[in-house]
């Protein structure tokens, strides 16, 4: 079925210019004259399209070095018209045109074919151009057996083959050999999985092509961490060679499914749902017998296919169809969800949202349904099987992010010096399809759509946790949402937790009420009495001695007691225990930790003079903050909670480290010239202040100050650095720290449920910006006071914002949007008259977090331009 | 100290560049990250006088910016009382390890001639300045007299 390669080929504009494509009919029919006459012109057409499609995507060959291709990088990038106006210019020259390049190609529209049609049907008798009506006559070419409705019944359908059965239905107006088609096709593993292939590439042009459209896209050192996923797919497509089943080409499915729902759905929805309910059915009686690794291609197909439909998230398709697909879904093996991953992470990224989207469609419609039934969520098997499905789209959403190395996760690490952090014994049990894949979320720098938009709030509500937890401690293999924690939202894992924390708690003090029978009494409680003056020295000690003689202890409630005193611990205590502590360890009188002024953020002292005793406490101080349900005033980067879940610091998490560090660091690596040695001069020694401001040396590499940066080391050189600062400098105290919190933690399933952002979250909170007390605190300047009118306006303006506004104006004014410890009242915010009413945006000093306020004649004219400001501040308020 | 090597090859290449308006560089021998000088404007009404600054170098230069403190005090609507001045070129936005210290304090020295009332850190002098320039001028003229430096000789 050679023509099959040619289909790909065709571009969608003449599928939506219908009477594009009948005029050339009617001049087929009519004579043969000016047929020639009509095919240069279109044969013109599609050479100028061709030029024009070059000029502004370029051929897709990374190493081309046509000036006149946008791929050999040597074009400034033109508008359309320019484009246009170039590609007229480059035909009548007769200019250079590159070599079509065939992934790239399919992607395009408005592409001819190679120059020699390779139709062996009989057209050829038109004319040796190829024009899309050539290559229309496919394995429909017997046009005039599908008007009688007796066409054979194909084995697999391609996107031209499609075209031609709608448009002989349209033709004829009867939609039966259309519904034929569907029935036919999408009922069967076997024809759906031979449909819409890809043309036959060679692996080095499908890696070239993935280099070419996806890391163009990318900036430099994200390609560095997408090297190994590369080598992977390789290894992926490779594998799928040996197999008869060609990939599926997902972007000729899309325009074929376009060119479909263009008709009026009732024609065909009802063949397709029916289809796709038998397809289900066979998929779910295959399935079972398909033992052998690696002969499941075409399961893979039929699912990147039926998952690109349109309107899988409405009416009958979402109904019916859909759950009954999901359901026969879930019976996948690990390896065929792997490589479904793969593909869904590959060319058909652009569908995930999509396919995310008509499942949770899908779990809303029957969550309210059990909802109504008083029925459990876990035993609703659609929503099981959507979730299980739901889990490949995760994966799939890692992988088509930006990843990082498996390396700088702590167990794979054989470093001696990281003996410390080697993970407690009784880790948790992977994911199989994370093993599978290996790949792990911690690695995951950015997904390809935000993790949060995998929480599925009414289902989070529905899901009662108390059920759940039980599902997952039985060991009957009940479904529990506990393995699949992407899908619920914080607040509904955090009940996960608390749930396993009171368990743990529970059998900690009925094991001690057995205890006092038997003569050994012990603590139902963990009990710490503290002096109020001596509260750091005090908890130190009592904690040191539990976690010497009896760290389970550490899991038990908290009761705190301030010596002298009456209160009886209900919580509020021990609450008032943490914010002391935390207060105090946290001073920087202390010296445990110190701030970083670009960011405000809470960093360990490396020089810091403290014992590990300290740092443990205060890791246990943190962990016992999450077992107790407590919130603390703490303000640590991110990188340190990705740190505690088992992963070391890298280059890009000096980004809220220390922000101005890594853009300088940043430069360093996008500064192209040759002359690299001569400006920045840089070696691999580095140095650090520590907290008295005195300066530290420190080299990377032995005899550090001896070796320069050069173009070739700089990557070395910055991940280097930040290994240094992140992991190296601290490690003493980071150590310490996580060995406390590992000894409150170690057994609960928070990193199977948490995420680093979501552990900050639990931690700290969320982001509540307390205003009124930054209004307290706000001094006035060039002729403001707080009673002037545009002050006061100013205020009931600020106060009526949203927190995500609130927050930008935090960036806005003082360059970070992080509350410094203490408070906002800590910012010392001024706000200065800069001139009387005028159009002028207001600006910033961040240095001195200082915002400066053109007197505006009205309220309304503040609240405009103050808005504008905080969100296009990017730019502004430069001098 | 990881950043002396660039840090002494800046200061003698400014040094070497005799820049008029920036002079009598001071660097103590031990510790290269604080350089003292002097501003010797051009333009009214600072022309009267020069300014003595201190630049501080952070540890991690040129990872970090380096800071600028006026130790002469002088009436300008974007250097403060306290002699802090807000200047772009080294604003932790804006920071570009690239930049030379030359950029810097020709930047400066921009700034120091042509104030810019449009991003004051003191609002009542660039109302001044714009309300009322002629008074502003005769201010600064005198401040300049009564507090600056001696301009050098030549």
């Amino acid at each position: 079925m050679n023509s099959s390669n040619q289909i790909t080929d065709t571009d969608e504009a003449s599928r939506t210019n219908p009477e594009a494509s009948s005029s050339t009919f009617s001049n087929e029919k009519k004579s043969t004259d000016n047929k020639d006459e009509v095919m240069k012109r279109a044969a013109a057409k599609k050479l100028i399209e061709r030029y024009f499609y070059q000029l502004t995507d370029g051929c897709g060959n990374p190493h081309c070095d046509n000036k006149y291709c946008a791929s050999s990088g040597e074009m400034k990038p033109l508008t359309p018209d320019e484009a246009a106006a170039q590609a007229i210019q480059l035909f009548s020259q007769d200019a250079r045109l590159c070599e079509r390049h065939p992934n790239k190609i399919a992607r395009k529209q408005g592409n001819i074919g190679s120059n020699k049609s390779e139709t062996t049907n009989d057209v050829n008798y038109k004319s040796n151009l190829p024009t899309n009506e050539i290559e229309s006559q496919s394995n429909y070419s017997n046009k005039d057996s599908a008007k009688y409705n007796c066409a054979p019944v194909p084995t697999f359908l391609t996107e031209q083959a499609l075209y031609d059965v709608i448009d002989d239905c349209e033709a004829n107006n009867s939609y039966s050999p259309l519904i034929r088609t569907l029935g036919e096709i999408f009922s069967s593993i076997e024809n759906l999985s031979k449909s819409f292939p890809q043309e036959a590439i060679t692996p080095t042009n499908a890696t070239s092509s993935l280099e070419n459209t996806d890391i163009k896209a990318l900036k430099k050192e994200e390609v560095r961490s997408l090297e190994g996923e590369k080598d992977k797919d390789e290894d992926s497509s490779a594998e799928s060679s040996k197999n008869s089943f060609a990939p599926v080409d997902v972007s000729s499915v899309r325009r074929a499914f376009t060119a479909l729902f263009k008709l009026k759905t009732s024609i065909f929805e009802n063949a397709l749902v029916n289809a796709l309910v038998t397809l289900a059915g066979n998929l779910q009686m295959e399935l079972p017998t398909r033992k052998e690794r690696g002969i499941n291609d075409d399961i893979v197909n039929v699912l990147i296919i039926v998952f690109e439909i349109p309107g899988l998230g409405s009416g009958d398709l979402l109904e019916t169809a859909l759950p009954a697909i999901c359901r026969a879904a879930q019976g996948l093996p690990v390896e065929v969800q792997a490589s479904l991953a793969r593909q869904w992470s590959g060319v058909a990224r652009s569908s995930l949202r999509n396919i995310l989207e008509n499942l949770q469609q899908l779990i809303t419609l029957r969550a309210m349904m059990t909802l109504l039934r008083d029925f459990c969520v876990q035993d609703e098997n659609v929503i099981t099987s959507a979730t299980k499905l739901m889990k490949i789209l995760y994966y799939a959403n890692m992988l088509a992010g930006v990843l990082e190395s498996p390396e700088l996760r702590y167990h794979s690490l054989t470093d001696s010096t990281d003996g410390l952090l080697s993970k407690p014994k009784n880790t948790l049990p992977s994911d199989p399809l994370a093993d599978e894949l290996g790949v792990h979320v911690l690695d995951c720098r950015t997904p390809y759509i935000p993790f949060s938009e995998f929480y599925h709030e009414p289902l989070s509500e529905a899901v009662e946790m108390d059920r759940d937890f039980a599902n997952y401690k039985s060991e009957t293999g009940k479904f529990s949402f506990m393995h699949y924690p992407f899908i619920l939202t914080p607040a509904t894992k955090t009940m996960g937790l608390y749930f396993d924390n009171r368990i743990r708690m529970y059998s900690e003090r009925r094991i001690s009420f057995l205890q006092t029978f038997t003569g050994l009494p012990s603590q139902p409680f963990l009990k710490l009495k503290v002096r109020r003056d001596h509260i750091i020295d005090d908890a130190l000690v009592e904690l040191e001695m539990i976690s010497m003689d009896n760290p389970s202890d550490l899991k038990k409630q908290l009761v705190v007691e301030f010596e002298g005193e009456q209160g009886i611990d209900e919580g509020g205590v021990s609450k008032e225990f943490f914010q002391l502590v935390i207060e105090e360890i946290f001073n920087p009188d202390y010296a445990m930790f110190a701030i970083q002024p670009e960011s405000q953020a809470t960093w360990f002292n490396p020089t810091s003079f403290e014992s590990d005793a300290q740092f443990k406490l205060i890791g246990i101080v943190l962990g016992l903050a999450i077992y107790n349900n407590v919130i603390l005033a703490v303000n640590f980067p991110m990188v340190l909670y990705r740190k505690l879940m088992g992963k070391r610091g890298s280059f890009e998490d000096l980004q809220d480290w220390n922000p101005v560090l890594y853009n300088s660091l940043k430069q360093l690596l996008e500064f192209d010239e040759p002359n690299l040695e001569e400006v920045f001069m840089q070696t691999f020694r580095i140095s650090y202040q520590d907290v008295f401001g005195s300066t530290i040396d420190y080299d990377l590499k032995e005899n550090g100050e001896k070796i320069n940066v050069t173009q070739e080391t700089k990557y070395e050189f910055v991940d280097m650095y930040a290994d240094f600062l992140l992991n190296k400098a601290v490690e003493k105290q980071f150590s310490a720290f996580y060995r406390g919190f590992q000894m409150v933690v170690d057994e609960s399933p928070l990193e199977l449920l948490f995420r680093p952002e979501e552990i900050e979250l639990l931690i700290c909170g969320s982001k509540n910006f307390d205003f009124d007390e930054l209004e307290h605190s706000t001094e006035y300047d060039g002729g403001y006071t707080n009673e002037s009118q545009i002050i006061k306006d100013f205020w009931s303006v600020v106060h009526a914002l949203s927190t995500e506004d609130k927050r930008k104006l935090l960036q806005f004014t003082t360059g970070s949007d992080r509350v410094p410890i203490g408070g906002l009242s800590r910012l010392k915010l001024v706000i200065a008259k800069n001139g009387p009413d005028s159009d002028r945006l207001p600006t910033a000093h961040t240095c001195f977090n200082v915002l400066l306020l053109p007197e505006y004649s009205s309220k309304e004219k503040l609240k405009d331009r103050l808005v504008k400001a905080i969100n296009y501040s990017k730019g502004f308020g430069m001098l | 100290m990881a950043a002396t090597r660039r840090l002494q090859k800046e200061l003698g290449d400014i040094r070497n560049s005799g820049l008029k308006s920036f002079r009598d560089i001071q660097v103590d021998e031990t510790n290269i990250l604080t350089w003292q000088g002097l501003i010797v404007p051009d333009s009214p009404p600072y022309n009267k006088g020069a300014f003595k600054i201190e630049i501080n170098f952070p540890a991690e230069y040129p990872f970090k910016p380096p800071k600028i403190n006026f130790k002469t005090k002088i009436y300008h609507p974007n250097i403060d009382e306290k002699g802090q001045v807000c200047l772009p070129i080294i604003s932790a936005e804006n920071w570009k390890p690239a930049t030379k210290t030359e950029q810097v304090i020709q930047a400066l020295v921009a700034l120091v001639n042509e104030p810019e009332p449009e991003h004051p850190l003191r609002g009542d002098l660039a109302e001044e300045y714009l309300k009322d320039k002629k008074k502003f001028t005769k201010n600064a003229e005198d401040y300049t007299k009564k507090h600056s430096e001696k301009r050098p000789a030549d």
